[in-house]
């Protein structure tokens, strides 16, 4: 085995703010939680154990792949907890054991591990996990189905489902406010927009999540949706409907922004961004599926290394 | 934080979490309440949620009229257990699709409440 920390090699003056992997991880950690431990209070101890559950078996995923690989174990990093804690948001609180483990599988070893661990995988891992869980089984990812016992003061018809199934008037049953609530049904940790939005503004601050990316996902799906419902708003709901409800948050701030699977240059990062809103929208009206967040962050990870290719121009001549 | 001891943390954190998944998958999971809130029925046309609760609560809707077996017992049947999928090969006893449909609209035409087209029920893409 060989100890990582003495293969550290340093060149050129790297700008050096002390944020290790495992810091990032952390923060990352705690931005989610201010969104899903409102989730844990509307949903109660079978959400607390999707998302224990999540996590736990995420980081025994991960070392039981370095066991077998004879690497350096990679749980310190945080990087495994928090795949498993972002795959937890998507989730619905009565997800069965098995599906969680399921899940997490897919998000660390096929969607990680697979592709060289941290860095190497093209696309984000919880997205990729919770589209394979949704195309696998879609009962066990349908909120009305999975939440029906769930006895609230508020509508917990899945909004998605009611507005694509049953036309955009059944919007009206899902006020703004109480959307940010957290009063719908829907994933632990995307139920409540005001949540995501505070761990969002965190993370963009801190420089965690790149700004370009969240609001031009945002910007995305306002204009999709302002489109759709301009030409014709019996069918199609609003922007904010569509900005408060699903994975939208989630999928702005903690998919989309996912480190090895987004760009990192400004004019690629507001194509990705915008690009990933649209789809959104695109999907949820035009596609098959109730939401369309994990197809467009997985098909703006497949557009990624393309985009990346727009580069800034070089200063000075030759 | 040295590395091996933040591979510790992760570890005690993965074994925390799991004893605390273990609790809430077990010990700590709820009761499915005896009068469903919902339910959900899967069918060709579309799925439909049933808002089981609301029924019986706010439309003030008598167990016997859809439990219409309570005349034999105490025991309440659910629809399934004597309607069968599809066409019921017994003439006595509807099949389920026929049975849910005569249950749902018949009622909502005859209290003149209630959706009685199929999409207003079913879940179809418009």
């Amino acid at each position: 085995m060989t100890d990582s920390t003495k293969l550290i090699v340093s060149h050129a003056p790297f700008y050096r703010d002390a944020c290790t992997v495992m810091k990032r991880s952390y923060l990352i950690m705690a931005a989610a939680l201010v969104a899903l431990i409102p989730g844990w209070f509307l949903f109660g101890a079978p959400a607390v154990g999707v998302s224990a559950l999540a996590v736990a078996s995420s980081i025994f995923w991960e070392l039981t792949a370095n066991t077998l690989m004879k690497q350096q174990p990679t749980i310190g990093d945080g990087n495994a907890a928090m795949i498993g804690l972002i795959l937890s948001m998507l989730l619905p609180a009565t997800a069965p054991w098995w599906m969680v483990i399921t899940g997490t599988f897919v998000a660390i070893i096929m969607s990680k591990i697979a592709f060289g661990g941290i860095g190497g995988n093209p696309f984000c891992p919880p997205a990729l996990s919770a589209a394979v869980l949704t195309v696998s089984w879609p009962h066990l990812m349908n909120f009305n189905g999975m939440l029906v016992n769930y006895d609230m003061a508020w509508s917990m018809v899945d909004p998605l489902i009611n507005v694509k199934f049953f036309g955009a008037e059944t919007a009206s049953l899902y006020p703004p406010l109480e959307l940010l609530f957290g009063h719908q049904a829907g994933g632990i940790g995307a139920v409540c927009g005001a949540g995501l939005i505070l761990g969002g503004i965190f993370l963009m601050i801190r420089g965690i999540s790149s700004w370009e990316i969240c609001l031009s996902f945002l910007g995305g799906v306002f204009v999709a949706a302002f489109l759709f419902n301009m030409s014709n708003p019996d069918l199609y709901a609003g922007p904010v409907f569509h900005l408060l409800t699903g994975y939208t948050l989630v999928g702005a701030f903690f998919l989309a922004t996912e480190d090895s699977s987004s760009p990192v240059n400004l004019i690629p990062m507001l194509i990705y961004g915008f690009g990933g809103g649209m789809l959104t929208v695109l999907i949820r009206n035009k596609g098959v599926w109730v939401d369309g967040v994990l197809f467009a962050v997985l098909l703006m990870n497949l557009a990624n290394p393309i985009l990346d290719m727009i580069r800034p121009k070089a200063l000075g001549k030759v | 934080m040295r590395p091996e001891n933040e591979r510790k943390l992760a570890v005690i954190l993965g074994l925390v979490l799991l004893a605390a998944a273990a609790l809430c998958y077990t010990v700590l999971k709820p009761e499915a309440p005896e009068e469903p809130v919902r339910m959900l029925f899967k069918g060709s046309a579309g799925d439909v949620l049933f808002t089981h609760q609301v029924h019986i609560g706010e439309y003030d809707v008598d167990c016997a009229s859809c439990h219409h077996n309570l005349d034999d017992g105490d025991e309440v049947y659910t629809c399934s257990e004597c309607h069968e999928p599809g066409a019921s090969g017994d003439d006595d006893v509807m099949g389920r699709t026929d049975a849910m449909h005569a249950q749902c609209i018949g009622c909502h035409e005859e209290m003149d409440a209630g959706p009685a087209e199929c999409a207003a029920c079913h879940a179809t893409p418009k």
